[in-house]
């Protein structure tokens, strides 16, 4: 489960970055106070354009970035006092992850497995378990490097997944990827569903969110727009498809801002 | 922990072509290159220096004093061909094309003033761009000027020794050891510290911005790992490297001299058995040490902050410069280690190690260098984690 409450992230400004964003302010808030609940066993949907929020917001979650202010609680734990704990229970992947090219999958996962502690026995079954899900018994000697992205795709998944996580965030995790490719993560997505974890994943791509998603929520400028259950906002829609509709919530938006 | 972070990042930097040329292949080559170019550009020099016939324009008489001497000088002093020239105007315009080297203008007068022990004049022409013709001119003329003392004084029935009231005899108290290390041993500490340097500047680079690069540091830093222990992990991996490199410049210098048998001077070779002792090795690596954590803890505070291979690299190179470059005050035979050289860092390890080489060694200002180098070190490893934490620097 994750409980966000108020959360709120500002980032000071360089004299360069005022330049470039053509503003005299020295903070920026990338957050303004957001709040929302993942169930376990449901799947969770960030959206919102670019330059909203959601990277930053699944990065305060995955505790890579200290919120400014607010509360977050990752499956019990208070993520902003016990960072560490709360890893622990965290499965990371984004669209933009890369992987050690230098190295094998073995070695890659085996890394992982031991920076999150995961005993010997248990690796070896989840390894193995993960390996024939993923068909990745062929490639995991070969250097990473010289993978397809297809295969790099899976061993990012099974990096993701080695040391199972109760709660799972992806953010983007399609962007770049085929149709055939992005597949896999969709079925990883349901997977982690079908085996009660919590899932959040941040997404600008209309299909995969109907595909997917319980409940949603829209961001824009830091601020949170909707939140409430993909059934409620299918009800309520004013526009005749969800990317029709999106648009219409954040244009509206940004016309009373 | 950290050993884990530390494992894996060395096998990485250890796959890394870039990475493994300049920590390993490259510093094992410098010595025995050096050596051997430096070696036989000498030795061919001194060759053809030896060998050179120098043509040397006379005006005078044929059967002249000076004439007979310089024809009857032994040939160990440069062999030589005279050329008779009666024009001085055409004898230096020979010398400025180089088809003379040498011209003497023997005065008219020469021949009666040396009878009436006179000082006799001969001018010697020679072009200065030309190298070591005026010491060779020098040399012949000399000779033939002590022929002509002696034989003055036996004219005069002089005693040599009569005219001698102090025989000076300089006797050189400094060992052979002592005045390699004082002259030369500046540059054995600027060789490691530069490839310890360089050693450093690629897995830095790699093991920090180029996770960044890459887009692997988000998915490290969402483990259960704090940022320290990376940190460590990773710097531990880029001070290794450039103990490396340090210690491949070491194996390119013994290998030099042990396999390749490039010191050829048997007493040389022995001063350098001598010197390159176990407790000067391991005395070289624990000063070693400290600077190259130093130099790590420069590095990896820039590398966290660039956003690109590229950036890193142009910001270090010149960092490379100011830190390396003080190491040259050790090629200085006049600067000596005090408290206040002590206290300097990187001169003070050149200046530690020329003195460790010459045997004159202060132990106390040894400890002041220690002391200079774990401080700044520290220091350096302060500035990383504070940049490492900082979660902007880390996050591209």
């Amino acid at each position: 489960m994750i409980e966000i409450k108020d959360l709120r992230k500002e980032f000071v400004l360089s004299k360069q970055q005022r330049k470039e964003l053509n503003t005299t302010d020295s903070i920026a808030t990338a957050v303004d106070g957001i709040s929302l609940n993942c169930q376990p066993g449901r799947v969770f949907s960030l959206l919102g354009p670019n330059g909203a929020g959601k990277t930053t917001t699944l990065r305060m979650i995955s505790t890579i970035f200290k919120p400014t202010s607010g509360e977050i609680t990752i499956a019990g734990v208070d993520a902003i006092k016990y960072p560490r704990e709360a890893r622990k229970k965290i499965g990371f992947l984004t669209g933009s992850t890369g992987l050690y090219a230098r190295l094998t999958p073995n070695e890659l996962i085996q890394y992982f497995a031991d920076l999150y502690n995961v005993p010997k026995k248990e690796f070896e079954e989840r390894k193995d378990y993960l390996y024939t899900l993923l068909d990745m018994h062929d490639f995991q000697g070969k250097r990473i490097g010289k993978l397809s992205t297809g295969m790099k795709q899976k061993v990012s998944i099974c990096r993701t997944m080695i040391h199972d996580p109760e709660v799972v965030v992806f953010d983007e995790p399609t962007s770049g990827l085929d149709v055939i490719t992005a597949e896999n993560i969709i079925e990883l997505i349901r997977s982690c569903k079908n085996d009660g974890k919590t899932v959040i994943f941040s997404s600008h791509i209309m299909s995969e969110v109907d595909l997917l998603c319980d409940d949603l929520a829209i961001i824009h400028k830091g601020k949170m727009l909707y939140n409430g259950e993909m059934s409620s906002f299918k009800k309520e829609m004013q526009s005749d498809n969800l990317t029709e509709e999106f648009i219409r919530i954040v244009k509206s938006n940004s016309a009373q801002s | 922990m950290i050993f884990t972070i530390f494992k894996k990042e060395l096998i990485d930097t250890l796959r890394d072509k870039r990475t493994l040329m300049m920590m390993l292949v490259i510093p094992i080559l410098i010595f025995p290159v050096l050596l051997n170019v430096f070696g036989g550009i000498s030795a061919s020099f001194k060759e053809k220096a030896a060998n050179k016939v120098v043509k040397i324009g006379y005006i005078g008489e044929k059967n002249g004093y000076l004439y007979e001497k310089l024809e009857n000088l032994p040939e160990q002093l440069g062999k030589k061909e005279i050329i008779l020239y009666k024009d001085s105007t055409e004898l230096k315009k020979a010398i400025q094309i180089d088809t003379l080297q040498i011209g003497l203008f023997v005065s008219p007068t020469f021949e009666t003033h040396l009878k009436e022990r006179k000082p006799a004049q001969v001018i010697v022409f020679f072009n200065g761009t030309e190298e070591g013709m005026r010491e060779r001119a020098e040399r012949y003329i000399s000779v033939i000027e002590d022929i002509a003392l002696q034989e003055r004084y036996i004219e005069m029935n002089l005693k040599v020794s009569e005219l001698t009231p102090i025989t000076p005899k300089y006797s050189n108290v400094a060992s052979t050891k002592e005045m390699i290390g004082k002259l030369a041993g500046g540059i054995l500490p600027y060789i490691f510290i530069a490839f310890g340097f360089l050693g450093c500047m690629y897995p830095a680079i790699d093991l920090f911005t180029g996770e960044k690069e890459r887009g692997t540091i988000e998915t490290l830093l969402t483990t259960p790992v704090a940022r320290w222990q990376i940190l460590f992990g990773k710097m531990g991996v880029v001070v290794l490297s450039g103990v490396f490199a340090a210690t491949a410049a070491l194996l390119g210098l013994f290998l030099s001299i042990e396999v390749f048998n490039m010191v050829e001077d048997a007493a040389l070779l022995d001063i350098v058995h001598e010197i390159l002792s176990p407790k000067f090795i391991l005395l070289l690596f624990s000063l070693l040490f400290p600077l190259i954590v130093f130099f790590a803890g420069i590095m990896i505070p820039v590398a966290i902050y660039a956003k690109s291979f590229k950036e890193a690299q142009s910001i270090i190179t010149p960092i490379n410069l100011i830190v390396v470059l003080p190491a040259m005050i050790g090629f200085f035979p006049g600067i000596k280690l005090t408290a206040i050289t002590a206290s300097i860092p990187v001169v003070n390890i050149v200046l530690s190690t020329k003195e460790l080489i010459a045997g004159t060694l202060d132990y106390s200002l040894l400890g002041l260098s220690y002391l200079v180098m774990i401080i700044i070190a520290v220091i350096a490893v302060f500035v990383s984690y504070k940049q490492f934490d900082k979660e902007t620097n880390i996050i591209v």
